[in-house]
């Protein structure tokens, strides 16, 4: 189990990390032992040692502050404290933090033996030499806006190529160090390809790159790759992990999601180049923009990535709070690389971010409700209209089938005729138009005067129905209060509506799971209470209260009753579990009647105490002002517009409206419950729509935002409003600003750390490390730039050219320092082991997807599709079925089951196994950094999985179904395609050894070609001396491209 | 290294002599000769070589027997002869005042003790009768009877038990561990992860890295299928396919390596070395029929069939191959309805297997090596939970405030109760054990200092204790 040997070298991690971290500042900040004191500086070697052990107790939180001094500001450090200073500037003898550091007393030494940190007699040296040379505070660089510096002089200026080179080169030469030469165009080419599309070059690309001597060949294939729609796949990738995207709600249950359509957002948005500033406000506040487009709102998925928890015993404010968290925390970190979230609980250690800081930024990302986006592709409507015509073919036959069940003696061995039905059927019908519209005649209609709710916002639509929205709780309840002066109410009618905006279209706001049902749209009244209350707002007197008696649903769920909702137990009550995505209707009659006196108003209160949020999410009150019938019937379940052609007097509808009533009454009617089956099921067939996921600012009722003591909900302090961190630029000054403002101040061109965080973020794609290390760490205890000048160079070149990425990577890629030989000698390793001075080129390991890409893509079995919905590779049984919340891994066929690495189905609880090996995120956090290990699982994994196998089957039988017998050319054909150049004479002569070993085997029986090649039986029964030489031959080339694939080159960029 | 093919040594000199000059052959000559001289001698580049500890180590490993979905301590370990009396009423108001539970409301009528207790061993320890093997080796373990969490829903709650934060994304106790040690299996993985029962509601990230370099990451050994994931090789390739294709690929990595010089390279050979190893180990490993009838019987395994006590047996094995850490995780204890039922079928399961665990490492000499815990992630509610809605009745929530496990092994003190109880099972009144003291204690117990095993991610020296944690010394032995 060994990783990687530079990296281990380099860590300077595990136990005792000190010494290893005073080393790296040495290096950093140039002061070795007997450099003149006056080189000391603050902010590459002092503030960290200070930072790393002083500013817990001593620093910006006043909570943990001792001895009320800061040595994080001059202001306090060099204050006089009555006769003495911690700091005197340019007397470090007389400071008493110099004595106290230099102390063996446990009882003033610093920092305190308890404390477990220690100073190294380096650092003690670096304190003393920078209070002798005056002690002098400077600001935190990444907190300064970039300037753009004077582009270096070089003394080899015909190396430059740009000025990325300039500044890489000044420093080089600083350090004595020569570039490595240009890499040859192979590896060139299979580089650029790599590292912009993330796909290996086709060998007849690479051969007329090589063959293309116009003085632009170089430039021309960087631009035809940053024209490429896959340039969009191989970047998304990368933003996907900041996202935390995955196609899962992450936790116990851990469920599908459709995160796909954010997904291609990002793809599109790459490849369109959108500049970052409009990329980062359409995901942080798309929503807000002016007639916001459907792309933007899609944008705004970037913060609906946060997970889910659908345990039944969550709170959902604390896992609503808990999003928020995990969204300012990743904003910190993609956006200005920081790590916010340390301010949750207290104030930033060693950042000067306070805790009320912390919640001022909280409070832009707490106005937003998360709501979904219907999308309906071509092919979801082409599916429903081809089982509607299904569904309407079956309902034309229904009247065939009417029951006819009366017939006249004599005859009863007769089947009935189509006229029998007929007239039964016209019957019924006539007495359903009947019964039905008595039954709707008794309703009135009111909408309430006054509403109340314990969280839900509830607003009156127009047809006299209430709409909730907002936040839930596990027991919402809602007060309606109705004006109906001097009526005398029998009954009440409680319309239960579905809504596009509720989960499955409602009528509930339940969109967790029950075990072994959807439950998604549904509601749970546990309650209904009717009562009389005064007009009187100061009077808050329930004057009377009604007992309901009876009940009747149109439907509820299994083990419960209409009773249910009116027993005065609060755990059971009316639902629909399995009937979601319709109205339903129920009706309550009073045991007595009850009229309203003057001054009187009704109310009516709602409860849904369950273990989930399940609060109505769109119903309508109606009275009845008559006595009900004795035995109450199911209530009918009729649409407005229907109920409106049922009032209209027979004669005066039309043919089309009769029918459509004919239809109401074939799909209801008891008596066809067992013909509609297959109705039934064709209809539970009807694909909805994709359900995206975004976000919204709320309309009405802004959230408050408290500070929250120790980071925890429970405990909420004062209230406070949006806000910025001070150390950063202020807000451009605006009453109330929005979430929309936030986003824009992050994307101001003089924002300090936003262009400078997104270019070291491209620059590590194209080094394998940032110009600062810390790619999610800007703060103090991030490492400091190991060219400052080219970050803020590139950063200020971002802004000025409209925040094109594609811009910035065709800059990156086109200078000299890009282009050197990745070969490491002896000297470089020595000199520079870590290649920070990039004296020659970077040389990595590929990331989890593109493992998957170069093997699909070099053996031509990669599909070339763009988005859509997640897909399903080839991966062993077991591995998301065992999980808490299970899923079934049914393999896509077709080219589904060979697209991208990025299309992979990812399942939070339980990752895609063969990316996790690579170090893929499972998407439960935002991830700024992938690790790069080197494990001996990945090489089981290449070795092994099914994906390799197939591809090298596929990658032999071309080079070899291209008439080649002759292994040179066979083994070229296969070096091309997955490393895009011919192997030497020693590595062919090695793999024809190899080759010509297993096709011994093969011809001795020991190995078996028809499971190598994975024949089917009717091929493998064709077994005639030519076919079975053919099939011993393709499969020892199988073997060798095998081998191929296995090779370290071929999934390392180099 | 007898299990190597000769034509795996002749290419080993064939590296040595053609791979060119430079840092390469160094680094792999270096890395190569941990195998050859057969030794687990550190090397520098091998990031889980054995590392020092801080100070003296009492336990080598850690076999953490996790109980998923929160077993009732008031029916196994917590006897309540008050709460049996009060059984039926309302619970005190001033008990549940402010107060959160998952399903039922605060204010519920209170559910006696389901099973008798008895006293079992020297120590008198008081265990359940559903627990009869556990209480013969109840003078060989300690139990806690006042451990307390701050989560009260299961991923959270298990990610805090597992990481120390109830988030995802921090490294697990098992990654830390082998971060902080090393391993002593070069064949297999350091960190090893066993499941039976529903699985766990963390998923992945109870044995997840973190922000730890990717080999600290926990592996899951599968019960069907490849033990461990690509295992087995794909159809058509036997075993000396196999090693001439891990011979050619590394004879040509070695080329590239000599023209190249990236010591990555020399990494990537030593890895696919590493898997032909495990390729032949793990299958081995997973080999319970080799064991003793004796054996098979005291744990109650029957070869072939996955059980949790094949994964007990299993965890042992590994223990003794040099595995560090094994998370042996088992998942049916959520037993919001008859909690009685339910505890009898998953003791019936488990209590016979985790005590020939300890038996059988006692027996081999192990047990003074290998730290054995049997745990939840927070208990059950004095109070009653049922429901008719979810067809709910004689069922326990969740209940962060109080609940028990045990410890065996490694330098834990055998034979002794910690903590109590109130007389109904509600709050702790005496020595409380924090999930983070807990943490701090096994890493003490590995010869680690759980507030200088640190590692520097986004600014700040992260640990397995956050900022918290003490060591439970009346647990030492």
């Amino acid at each position: 189990m060994f990783e990687s040997l530079v990296t281990a070298v380099a860590n300077p991690q595990r136990i005792g990390a000190s010494c290893a971290l005073a080393t790296a500042l040495l290096v950093t900040s140039g002061i070795s032992r007997g450099e003149p004191a006056a080189n000391v500086g603050y902010r590459e070697a002092v503030r960290p040692i200070l930072a790393a052990n002083c500013f817990k107790c001593h620093g910006p939180d006043a909570q943990t502050r001792a001895a009320d001094l800061r040595l994080d500001e001059a202001e306090s450090a060099t204050a006089d404290r009555s006769g003495y200073h911690a700091i005197l500037p340019g007397n470090a003898a007389e400071s008493e933090v110099v004595k106290r550091i230099l102390s063996d007393d446990p009882s003033v030494q610093m920092p305190p033996p308890d404390s477990k940190k220690t100073l190294s007699a380096e650092q003690k040296e670096i304190l003393q030499a920078w209070i002798t040379a005056g002690a002098k505070y400077e600001r935190h660089w990444a907190f300064v806006p970039p300037q753009r510096p004077t582009t270096p002089n070089v003394q080899r200026p015909d190396w430059v190529r740009n000025e990325i080179d300039a500044y890489v080169l000044a420093e080089l030469e600083r350090r004595n160090l020569t570039p490595s030469p240009e890499a040859d165009r192979r590896t060139l080419i299979r580089r650029l390809s790599l590292d912009l599309v993330g796909l290996p070059p086709t060998p007849e690309r690479v051969a007329a790159f090589v063959l293309d001597n116009r003085p632009d060949a170089y430039e021309r294939l960087v631009d035809e790759l940053l024209a490429s729609p896959h340039y969009g796949e191989r970047w998304a990738r990368r933003w996907l992990d900041l996202a935390r995207y995955s196609d899962t709600n992450g936790y116990e249950k851990d469920r599908p999601r459709a995160m796909w359509p954010y997904r291609d957002w990002v793809i599109d948005a790459l490849n369109a180049d959108l500049p970052f500033d409009r990329f980062t406000i359409e995901q942080l506040a798309g929503d807000m923009l002016p007639n916001a487009t459907r792309s933007q709102r899609l944008a705004t998925g970037f913060h609906r990535n946060t997970m889910v928890n659908e345990e039944g015993g969550i709170d959902p404010q604390e896992f609503r709070f808990k999003a928020v968290v995990d969204r300012v925390a990743t904003t910190g970190a993609v956006w200005l690389g920081m790590t916010l979230g340390c301010a949750q609980c207290h104030t930033h250690k060693f950042d000067p971010i306070s805790h009320q800081e912390y919640y001022q930024v909280f409070a832009f990302l707490n106005n937003e409700d998360d709501v979904d986006e219907l999308i309906t592709t071509p092919e979801i409507t082409a599916k429903r209209v081809e089982l509607q015509a299904q569904i309407d073919a079956l309902v034309a036959k229904l009247p065939e089938r009417y029951p006819f069940e009366k017939r006249p003696v004599g005859e009863a061995t007769a089947e009935p005729t189509a006229a029998d039905r007929a007239q039964a059927l016209d019957t019924d019908f006539e007495q359903w138009l009947e019964a039905t519209s008595v039954e709707l005649s008794r309703w009135r209609r009111a909408a309430p005067v006054a509403m109340s709710t314990n969280l839900a916002l509830l607003e009156v639509l127009p047809d006299q129905s209430v709409l909730a929205s907002g936040d839930v709780t596990k027991n919402d309840k809602y007060q309606l209060e109705f004006e109906l002066p001097g009526a005398t109410l029998h009954a009440l009618r409680l319309e239960a509506l579905t809504h596009e905006s509720l989960p499955q279209g409602g009528p509930g706001r339940q969109t967790v799971e029950v075990p072994n049902a959807s439950g998604e749209g549904d509601f749970f009244l546990s309650e209904l209470y009717v009562e009389v209350v005064s007009d009187n707002p100061a009077d808050a007197r329930v004057i009377r209260t009604a007992k309901i008696a009876r009940g009747a649903v149109s439907y509820v769920g299994p083990g419960l009753s209409a009773e249910s909702a009116f027993d005065g137990k609060g755990d059971s009550g009316w639902r629909v579990l399995n009937r979601e995505g319709e109205s339903h209707v129920g009706v309550f009659a009073l045991a007595e009647p009850i009229t309203l006196g003057p001054g009187e108003r009704l109310r009516i209160r709602l409860e849904h105490e369950s273990f989930y949020a399940a609060g109505l999410g769109r119903f309508r009150v109606s009275f009845a002002e008559a006595p009900l019938p004795s035995e109450l019937s199911t209530p009918p379940v009729i649409s407005d517009e229907l109920a409106a052609v049922l009032a209209k007097p027979a004669a005066g509808r039309t043919a089309a409206e009769t029918e459509e009533l004919r239809r109401k009454y074939l799909l209801t009617t008891p008596k066809l419950v067992k013909e509609r089956e297959p109705i039934d099921a064709l209809q539970k067939q009807l694909p909805g729509p994709v359900v995206a996921l975004i976000t919204r600012e709320r309309p009405t009722h802004p959230r408050e935002t408290h500070r929250f003591h120790r980071g925890e909900y429970l405990q909420p302090k004062e209230v406070v409003t949006p806000g910025v961190p001070s150390v950063l630029p202020p807000l451009p000054s605006t009453e109330k600003p929005t979430r929309l403002d936030f986003a824009r101040w992050l994307v101001d061109p003089k924002h300090p750390l936003t262009a400078r965080v997104t270019v070291n973020r491209q620059w590590q794609a194209f080094f394998g490390a940032g110009i600062v290390r810390t790619l999610e760490d800007f703060g103090l205890q991030g490492e400091s730039p190991t060219h400052p000048e080219l970050l803020d160079f590139l950063a200020t070149e971002f802004v000025s050219q409209g925040w094109s990425l594609k811009k910035l990577h065709r800059l990156i890629v086109t200078s000299a320092t890009y282009r050197q030989s990745s070969t490491v000698t002896p000297g470089l390793l020595a000199a520079d082991p870590e290649n920070r001075y990039l004296a020659r080129g970077a040389r990595f390991r590929v990331e989890a997807e593109l493992v998957r890409d170069i093997v699909l893509a070099s053996s031509g079995l990669l599909s070339p599709q763009i988005g859509g919905p997640s897909v399903f590779p080839d991966q062993p049984p077991g591995v998301t079925e065992g999980a808490y919340g299970p899923l079934e891994w049914k393999v896509s066929t077709g080219a589904d089951r060979y697209r991208r690495g990025l299309y992979s189905f990812n399942k939070r609880t339980a990752p895609y196994a063969a990316f996790g090996l690579f170090d893929a995120p499972s998407g439960e956090a935002c991830v700024a950094r992938r690790n790069n290990s080197n494990t001996p699982l990945q090489s089981l994994a290449v070795l092994n999985d099914e994906v390799t196998m197939a591809a090298a089957r596929k990658l032999a039988q071309q080079a070899w179904k291209a008439g080649e017998t002759q292994p040179e050319r066979i083994t070229n054909a296969m070096y091309e395609h997955v490393l895009s150049r011919p192997p030497t004479t020693g590595e062919f002569a090695a793999l024809a050894r190899y080759q010509q070993r297993q096709l011994n085997r093969l011809e001795q029986g020991e190995l078996d070609a028809t499971a190598l090649l994975q024949l089917a039986p009717d091929e493998a029964a064709q077994a005639d001396a030519t076919a079975l030489t053919e099939r011993r031959a393709l499969a020892s080339w199988t073997l060798a491209a095998r081998a191929i694939l296995n090779l370290d080159e071929t999934i390392t960029r180099q | 290294m007898s299990d190597l093919h000769p034509l795996h040594c002749q290419t080993r000199r064939h590296f040595f002599a053609d791979c060119g000059v430079g840092v390469g052959k160094l680094a792999l000559a270096s890395l190569l000769a941990r195998g050859a001289a057969g030794s687990a001698t550190p090397i520098a580049g091998n990031p889980l070589a054995p590392q020092p500890t801080h100070f003296g180590p009492k336990a080598k490993s850690v076999i953490y027997l996790f109980m998923a979905g929160a077993p009732s301590q008031l029916d196994l370990f917590d006897n309540k002869p008050t709460l049996a009396k009060y059984e039926g009423q309302m619970v005190p108001p001033e008990l549940v005042k402010d107060q959160r539970y998952a399903f039922i409301r605060p204010e519920s009528t209170l559910l006696g003790p389901r099973f008798k207790f008895n006293r079992y061993g020297k120590s008198g320890a008081e265990l359940s009768e559903m627990l009869p093997h556990l209480g013969e080796v109840a003078d060989d373990i300690a139990i806690v009877r006042s451990m307390f969490t701050d989560q009260f829903n299961h991923a959270p709650a298990q990610l805090f038990l597992n990481t120390g934060s109830p988030l995802p994304g921090r490294p697990s106790m098992g990654s830390w561990v082998t971060y902080g040690l090393g391993s002593e299996a070069d064949d297999l993985p350091a960190f090893v992860v066993l499941a039976t029962g529903t699985g766990s509601s963390g998923g992945a990230a109870n044995w997840s890295n973190g922000f730890l370099p990717g080999v600290h990451a926990g592996v899951p050994f599968r019960s069907s299928g490849d033990p461990i994931l690509f295992t087995s090789n794909p159809p058509g390739i036997d075993r000396q396919a196999q090693r001439d294709t891990i011979d050619i690929v590394g004879e040509l990595n070695a080329q590239q390596l000599g023209a190249i010089g990236d010591p990555q390279i020399a990494t990537r050979i030593a890895a696919y070395e590493t898997a032909f190893k495990m390729q032949a180990r793990a299958p081995e490993l997973v080999e319970l029929a080799s064991e003793s009838p004796e054996t098979l019987a005291m744990y109650g395994v029957e070869p072939g069939k996955p059980s949790f006590a094949a994964n007990c047996l299993l965890a042992r094995r590994m223990i003794e191959r040099g595995v560090r850490f094994v998370n042996v995780y088992h998942g049916n204890w959520d037993h919001h309805s008859d909690v009685a039922g339910g505890l009898k079928t998953e003791c019936e399961v488990t209590d016979r297997a985790s005590a020939a665990l300890v038996k059988d490492l006692k027996q081999r000499g192990l047990l003074d090596e290998t730290l054995v815990v049997w745990g939840g992630e927070f208990g059950r509610t004095p109070m009653v939970e049922s429901s008719a809605a979810l067809g709910r009745s004689l069922g326990r929530d969740h209940h962060p405030q109080a609940f028990s496990i045990w410890l065996a092994g490694g330098g834990i003190k055998p034979g002794i109760t910690l903590g109590e109880t109130d007389d109904l099972g509600f709050s702790i009144t005496r020595d409380p054990v924090h999930v983070h003291d807990l943490q701090a204690t096994l890493l003490h117990l590995l010869g680690l200092d759980h507030e200088r095993l640190t590692y520097t991610y986004q600014g700040r020296q992260f640990r397995l204790t956050d900022v918290h944690g003490k060591l439970v010394t009346p647990l030492l032995a």
